[in-house]
């Protein structure tokens, strides 16, 4: 699992490659809270090339948006797989997270 | 035609397939999680597309994780017993700890507007969607997931 971070047009676009789950959540969290250290404002998540989550994945995206909010931050995920997609409308979670199609769409959202 | 596969069990020519009973335990420790469902997921591969071996190895391992951390406490001196098979289109997972059980019904839904933003609470809710049929024995220990392939 790997998250890797850039800059733009004033965003942070966070692309997280492989699985989000028991192992690798400890991970995903400290890379995000290095950002939320920082009281990023906007944080864009590519989900593009995230193959699994589990109930651990889920939870620790949830804690990451929790987090963010704290200090009004805003977090949108993206390019979701069907089958990803799919275990967020099963525990409703589509319903918290701000899910778009892609990056283009949550950069024009943001603006 | 039959053939004995390499763990034993027996593959037929057959649409859906068909393979005996594999048991086997793992000791209470998080990276047996894993190794569980991959074990599984090796055996049903030439019977299900991907969109199955997905939910599978999803229910699998919330299963296994929830006997290691819930059940049997992380103690690794205690096992997960764990036992699949096919028969014709179903699959039949079971998953048993050595703990004094749970009531599945008591668990609080992770969907509502209360629970929502918990941390944890999604796994037994994720089997129950995923899964065609879920048992529990009188206990709690052991859960039987179904799916129909």
């Amino acid at each position: 699992m790997q998250v890797r971070t850039e800059n733009k047009n004033g965003l942070v676009v966070c692309q997280v490659d492989g699985e989000i789950d028991i192992n690798t959540a400890p991970d995903i969290k400290k890379a995000f809270d290095k950002m939320i250290s920082k009281k990023e404002p906007k944080i864009i998540v590519n989900l593009s090339k995230v193959t699994y989550v589990d109930s651990s994945g889920l939870a620790t995206l949830v804690e990451i948006l929790k987090n963010m909010r704290s200090y009004g931050g805003k977090m949108k995920l993206t390019n979701l797989s069907p089958k990803v997609k799919s275990l967020f409308e099963i525990t409703k979670l589509e319903k918290l997270f701000d899910i778009l199609i892609d990056e283009k769409d949550a950069i024009e959202t943001f603006v | 035609m039959l053939n004995l596969g390499r763990l034993g069990f027996l593959k037929s020519n057959d649409r859906h397939g068909k393979f005996k009973k594999v048991s086997f335990k793992v000791p209470s420790e998080i990276k047996y999680i894993k190794k569980s469902s991959s074990r599984i997921l090796r055996d049903l591969a030439p019977f299900a597309d991907e969109s199955t071996l997905f939910d599978v190895r999803l229910c699998v391992e919330e299963a296994v994780r929830n006997a290691i951390v819930h059940g049997n406490h992380c103690d690794k001196s205690l096992s997960v017993k764990i036992g699949y098979w096919l028969d014709g289109p179903k699959l039949v997972i079971e998953v048993e700890d050595e703990g004094k059980g749970f009531d599945y019904k008591k668990l609080p839904d992770p969907t509502d507007n209360e629970n929502i933003l918990r941390n944890s609470g999604r796994g037994v809710y994720l089997i129950h969607h995923l899964m065609d049929e879920v048992e529990y024995n009188d206990t709690g220990n052991r859960v039987t997931m179904m799916r129909y392939l």
